[in-house]
């Protein structure tokens, strides 16, 4: 095979689209079959680059070339009613005694639609991460509601909690008295509204002087300090938080129709606190420190805050109390017991005004 | 959780030839061809994408009333949605999907054919014949 027509042979099967044309006027001197497949219309007498190349911007095709560098574009265009693209890429020819532009096309149709379909995918994946990312903080925010966050980047991190000693963690138990008594049947939405109304504004009051509200059981309420980061002022703190809430009921009460009488049980000792549970868990803490708070709601009057001579030792210096008088505590033998009734900045009047 | 069909067939890789492939195939097809005649091939591959990573429990969702938004102008008849249903197996088959998966996607696409198919009538009686 001679050279001359295997270059013709391979110019007539090639994949790649070839012409060449007059950088003047732009008639096409030379068009290979591809060339004329995907840009039909070489019927006319002299067919004119621009004429076929229908988007062609020859405006700046020109002032390229003029600039020695060769000029791209993108086409689209249809064939048997498929969408194409068409990258074009013109280079100015000169020497040899030829002045020509070679146009060279290519089909990138495939790549296209792969580019395409990359950025349609990876909007798809950015929504989803969106989406997870909010299903996450929701989850999060659900789970330091019955965790405290310490423990919850603990769990997230290792996916599990050692359960941990606390020497004094500083313990609050807060039932209602009279609640059991209020008129459920007549309108339990109003109760339950109450209810949180009044848990909520606990959980602020808690909140403030850096402690946790730990669970409620019904109307109960039980709070810590020192739990899981202990502090100097934890038991100071726990008395506190407990004089608040029987203000708050105080003011509450005088305004409302129904009337929330409380007894708060105070403690400062040793608990465990962990996570438990593995389906339903919680974080929970137990001891004797919880067990003798217990102890003292009982023993409160009502709208009443008593504490054992454990906490009281802690606080002496910062508190008015009611001496008590030495009782037998299931569980703790003889403890010597304590009314709160008021500490430097609040004081409350726990058995004239109910 | 079961992964889904997608991420056991390899994810974007995957899904990027099956949707190519079956592109490919639907504009070769003297029946189906002519619905996308107008339709922008960006917006065409980008539902394609969408809709097959869908049907593949992909990360894409897609309401019966997204469904049959898409796909109201497009005005397509019972017979042309038998092809495309045809025409989806054989791609999924061509790219070596297990038989059990290729019916649980054709299942995930003929279940939504009231939303596909334009003003469907009785598409259960049409089913039935």
């Amino acid at each position: 095979m001679d050279l001359d027509r295997f270059n013709r042979l391979l110019l007539e099967s090639a994949g790649v689209g070839l012409a060449l044309a007059d950088p003047e006027s732009l008639s096409i001197a030379f068009a290979n079959p591809r060339f004329r497949e995907w840009f039909p219309g070489h019927e006319a007498a002299t067919p004119r680059l621009d004429e076929l190349l229908t988007g062609l911007d020859v405006e700046r095709m020109r002032s390229r070339l003029a600039d020695g560098r060769p000029y791209r574009t993108e086409l689209e265009l249809k064939l048997n009613r498929r969408a194409m693209t068409i990258a074009v890429d013109v280079k100015h020819h000169e020497g040899d005694g030829t002045d020509l532009l070679v146009v060279e096309c290519q089909n990138v149709t495939k790549l296209k639609e792969l580019e395409y379909m990359v950025e349609s995918y990876s909007k798809m994946v950015e929504r989803q991460n969106r989406d997870l990312r909010k299903e996450k903080e929701r989850v999060e925010k659900l789970l330091l509601n019955i965790m405290p966050r310490t423990i919850y980047e603990e769990w997230k991190e290792f996916g599990v909690t050692a359960p941990q000693r606390f020497d004094r963690a500083a313990i609050l138990m807060l039932d209602f008295v009279s609640s059991t008594d209020m008129d459920i049947a007549a309108d339990p939405p109003a109760l339950v509204a109450e209810l949180n109304d009044i848990f909520t504004s606990f959980d602020r009051i808690v909140e403030q002087f850096g402690g946790e509200r730990l669970k409620t059981i019904g109307d109960a309420y039980m709070a810590v300090c020192g739990v899981p980061e202990p502090g100097a002022d934890d038991p100071r703190n726990i008395a506190r938080i407990a004089l608040r809430m029987i203000r708050y009921l105080q003011r509450r009460n005088a305004t409302q129709a129904n009337q929330w009488i409380c007894r708060i049980g105070i403690n400062a000792g040793p608990v465990v606190g962990s996570i438990i549970g593995v389906q339903k868990y919680v974080y929970d803490i137990f001891g004797p420190g919880v067990g003798l708070a217990a102890r003292m709601e009982a023993l409160a009057d009502p709208m009443g805050i008593m504490m054992a001579e454990d906490l009281y030792e802690l606080i002496r210096d910062d508190v008015t109390v009611h001496d008590r008088g030495e009782v037998e505590v299931k569980g703790f033998g003889t403890k010597r017991i304590y009314s709160l009734e008021g500490m430097s900045d609040l004081a409350i009047s726990s058995h004239d005004d109910w | 959780m079961a992964r889904s069909v997608l991420e056991r067939y390899g994810g974007f890789p995957f899904l990027s030839r099956v949707v190519l492939g079956f592109y490919d195939k639907v504009l070769d097809s003297d029946v189906l061809a002519p619905y996308f005649e107008d339709v922008d091939m960006r917006r065409l591959v980008d539902h394609q994408t969408k809709f097959m990573a869908f049907l593949m429990g992909g990360p894409a969702s897609y309401t019966n009333e997204h469904l049959a938004q898409v796909h109201a102008r497009l005005g397509i008849d019972r017979p042309s949605f038998d092809v495309m249903i045809e025409t989806m197996r054989d791609t999924l088959e061509e790219f070596d999907m297990e038989d059990g998966d290729v019916a649980a996607v054709l299942h995930e696409l003929r279940v939504r054919a009231p939303w596909i198919i334009a003003a469907p009538g009785t598409p259960a009686a049409s089913a039935a014949g």
